[in-house]
């Protein structure tokens, strides 16, 4: 009897349902990570410590958790697509490797501002600026991945060996500046205003009303509000015009299921901005990461059948069909439960703040 | 000279190796402490004895520090396989990917998600769900040293997997998980954690009884802890040799390199059974410049005969030979120290024993204190220079016998490799520096100023909104309606 054909089936039931996996783990990074860091770039225009104390405070019982989606999907992309995680973090290794310096800054930043004295501006300047260069690579990053790169086999090290080292793996063939690319720097900046827009709505909801950072940060979300609607314009219309791939979607057979998406997007918008003008902040954050997960859905959607656009396809990309049985049979599981003690650990520490707060002994 | 030790091949070696180096400053801390934190929480609860609350809280400053910069690096080095080891990631991604994918998915991501809890949810969450907060940061942290040490002990024994369409496919994962090398290799990791945090927390307290502050309060953490180092201390020198021994079978060029053994067999064609306590290796790497040795030492310790023949470096092409340098010296600090921090655990035990273990008697004669804060930094080195063996061993290959490390480098630049060390080396340094500075800041602040147990459920008026929220106001999980503004 011949399974080969079955196998085939299972790999692809299985690698797709990693693939959508791992969508829902880059969304809870960008819907969670993105608040806080979009708070830090808000923290960028504080006038002095103790508001950068507040507002770093306000998410210390969290952020961890929520940085940590980033690392999860990057382990759901090493064990079920290391394919593509070996090729296309290689491709991005400059802005990656300034996105993780980022990280580092506003860690330490985290653990050190509370104990500092004399260097406490220096920790939160570090904080802010971290927050602000973490996501704009991580856009960076992204928006390259859009674009996809360029492979060949059998490459890498082989011309320092002097010998031949034969493989039928694709491996990255580009240049240390592949990445770099009008488009690819834009989308740095669309992520920079898409988290300081979701920075504002959560300070806005975290902060108590008529203490100084919610006042400010209420003009701050009105003005990025804005600036969010004229990026999310400019990115679908330059993506338009450069992805044949997602141009043929767009407007293709099926152009009344994307038209729909986008009305749904612009009421949720709408939602969000007319609740944060009525003082509804937490409403106005809920719709506000609505829009963010509606969009991330049509991107995830536009790539099918690609992981990376043009470079790899879902199967191509996935693990052997064992190991991603394995993996999909043990790991599956955790996914509800690391879900619910993130989602216990921020409702234990709920509630609002004001600048007085402390990031109290602890 | 190998391939692996050419620019650009050495260059993506250090770059690796330095971010491991400055990771594992941290982690063994985390790994370890969370467990003694966890004891002396329910010591709390179970006597009501608020000197081990105080302690608690005390040590727990630290531990957030430490694991603050354990994140900070670590995030890092779950990117950095694909980034520096890209077409290594992609052959191994059927097993080493999966291992990775488990340990961020039951592990990393667990920690994180109790973290918050164990460090901030004092008095905003019941004590026994903040035991059970401490508990699984404790559970998890080991979690995530047995998944990496499965991983990396994978590369060291790779079975279990063949090679098919250029990936490392796996054949049984039972055994490709409990390698041969992981058997004894997670134990030695897992105890070092336990005993460096032993150390670091018996240090801390040494130096608490020697400045005469709360010296009555530290000694009481001393006992215990020296107790615990007693039986810890030893069952690491035993574990340790059974990592050697696993190394003599499975890895010859491995341990070859770290006993500096060159030539199996005397010029008289006896077999060479000296064990070398110095040695100079030439620049060729097939002999020693110099050496101080003692004959039978080596077959004893690795055969158990008198004079059983132990494979030496040449018995393996030139171009498959580890370098021995830092395999050699290294593993020597690493059992140099694991025996010195026995002597210290024996020379403290011995005191109490004598009924000197008390913060007066301790005063009167300080070396002993001295050398135990001396002591908290040694477990540090022990791992450090433990680890360098394993990968320096491991060389040439980044899987052992199956995959030369060249091949598995990412595509890079000569300077795309320096921009990342210099980079890194920047940062890893700062993490390190600010990490130590603030410890020695809380250490220095001292345990007078943490407020007693009772008054952790008691919620004040104004600026009470601790850190993380919680009891301020609870508006923010239930939306704010009209109404109410």
């Amino acid at each position: 009897m011949d399974f080969t054909h079955d196998i085939v089936r299972i790999t692809s039931a299985l690698s797709t349902w990693w693939w959508i996996l791992l969508g829902l783990m880059f969304l809870f990074y960008i819907a969670l990570d993105g608040a806080d860091l979009g708070a830090g770039i808000f923290a960028l225009f504080s006038k002095d410590e103790d508001e950068r104390g507040a507002i770093m405070a306000s998410m210390a019982g969290f952020w961890d958790g929520n940085e940590t989606w980033l690392v999860v999907a990057g382990g759901v992309l090493f064990g079920a697509f290391p394919l593509v995680y070996g090729s296309a973090f290689n491709y991005l290794m400059i802005p990656l490797m300034i996105a993780l310096w980022a990280i580092i800054m506003r860690a330490v930043a985290f653990e050190f501002h509370v104990h500092a004295r004399s260097s406490r501006k220096v920790w939160g300047w570090f904080f802010a600026i971290g927050s602000l260069l973490a996501p704009f690579f991580a856009g960076v990053a992204l928006g390259a991945s859009l674009q996809g790169f360029p492979m060949q086999n059998g490459l890498a090290m082989a011309h320092i060996a002097g010998r031949d080292y034969s493989t039928p793996v694709m491996h990255f063939s580009g240049t240390a500046l592949t990445w770099l690319t009008p488009f690819s720097i834009w989308t740095g900046f669309g992520a920079v205003i898409a988290a300081g827009l979701a920075g504002g709505l959560y300070l806005c909801a975290r902060f108590v009303p008529g203490d100084v950072i919610h006042e400010r940060a209420k003009g701050w979300t009105s003005l990025f509000s804005l600036l969010a609607l004229a990026a999310i314009v400019v990115t679908l219309v330059w993506s338009y015009a450069i992805f044949p791939w997602a141009a043929a979607k767009w407007t293709g057979p099926n152009w009344w299921v994307w038209a729909a998406w986008m009305v749904i997007v612009l009421f949720f918008a709408f939602k969000s901005m007319s609740n944060h003008s009525a003082g509804h902040n937490f409403v106005a954050l809920l719709w506000g990461e609505g829009v963010v997960v509606l969009l991330w859905a049509a991107m995830w959607a536009t790539m099918y059948p690609y992981i990376v656009p043009g470079t790899w396809t879902i199967q191509e990309a996935a693990n052997p069909a064992n190991s991603l049985a394995v993996f999909t049979l043990f790991m599956t599981g955790f996914v509800p439960i690391m879900i619910m003690y993130n989602w216990y650990q921020i409702w234990v520490f709920r509630g609002r703040f004001t600048k007085k707060s402390i990031y109290a002994a602890h | 000279m190998i391939i692996e030790n050419s620019l650009p091949v050495l260059l993506s070696r250090l770059d690796f190796a330095w971010i491991t180096t400055m990771h594992i400053l941290w982690t063994p801390l985390t790994i370890g402490m969370s467990w003694l934190l966890f004891f002396l929480e329910i010591a709390w609860l179970r006597t009501g004895d608020e000197r081990w609350y105080k302690l608690n809280r005390f040590f727990e400053k630290i531990f957030i520090i430490n694991f603050g910069a354990g994140v900070a690096t670590g995030v890092t080095m779950e990117m950095a396989f694909g980034i520096l080891y890209g077409p290594f990631s992609q052959a191994a991604g059927p097993f080493f990917g999966n291992i990775l994918g488990f340990e961020t998915i039951t592990a990393f991501m667990y920690e994180a998600g109790f973290i918050g809890l164990m460090v901030f949810g004092w008095g905003k969450v019941s004590k026994g769900m903040h035991a059970f907060a401490t508990f699984n940061v404790g559970l998890s942290s080991s979690l995530s040293a047995m998944w990496i040490l499965v991983a990396n002990s994978w590369m060291q024994t790779p079975n279990g997997v063949v090679l098919k369409d250029g990936l490392f496919q796996v054949e049984n994962w039972w055994h490709a998980i409990l390698n041969d090398n992981f058997v004894w290799g997670f134990p030695h990791m897992w105890v070092a954690t336990v005993e460096l945090s032993l150390f670091v927390m018996a240090g801390v307290s040494a130096w608490f009884i020697l400045k005469n502050r709360n010296a009555d309060l530290f000694t009481k953490m001393l006992k215990p802890t020296l107790l615990a180092l007693l039986i810890v201390t030893p069952i690491q020198i035993f574990i340790g040799d059974s990592v050697g021994k696993d190394v003599a079978d499975t890895q010859p060029t491995s341990l070859a390199a770290m006993e500096g053994h060159y030539h199996t067999y005397l010029p008289d064609g006896k077999p060479n059974t000296s064990w070398n306590l110095i040695a100079i290796p030439n620049a060729n790497n097939d002999g020693n410049l110099f050496q101080i040795s003692i004959p039978h030492v080596l077959s004893l310790l690795e055969t158990h005969t008198w004079d059983g023949v132990v494979k030496g470096m040449d018995q393996f092409a030139p171009e498959d030979r580890p370098d021995v340098w830092v395999p050699f010296y290294a593993f020597r600090v690493m059992v140099a120290i694991g025996f010195f921090l026995f002597f210290v655990a024996l020379w403290g035990n011995w005191l109490r024993l004598r009924g000197k273990l008390n913060a007066e008697s301790l005063r009167k004669n300080p070396w002993f204190l001295r050398v135990v804060v001396f002591s908290a930094f040694l477990p540090y080195l022990a791992i450090w220079t433990g680890w360098w063996v394993r990968e320096i061993g491991r060389q040439p290959w980044v899987v052992y016998g199956l995959m030369r490390t060249y091949q598995g480098v990412s595509h890079m630049s000569v300077a795309q490799e320096v921009i990342w060390f210099a980079g890194y080396i920047v940062f890893e340094l700062l993490v390190w520096a600010g990490a130590w500075y603030f410890f020695a800041r809380v250490i220095a602040k001292g345990v007078d100023g943490i407020a007693p147990s009772d008054q952790l459920f008691h919620h004040g008026e104004e600026g009470d909104a601790h850190a993380g929220g919680g009891h301020a106001q609870a508006s923010f999980a239930k939306p704010m309606l009209k109404a109410e503004r």
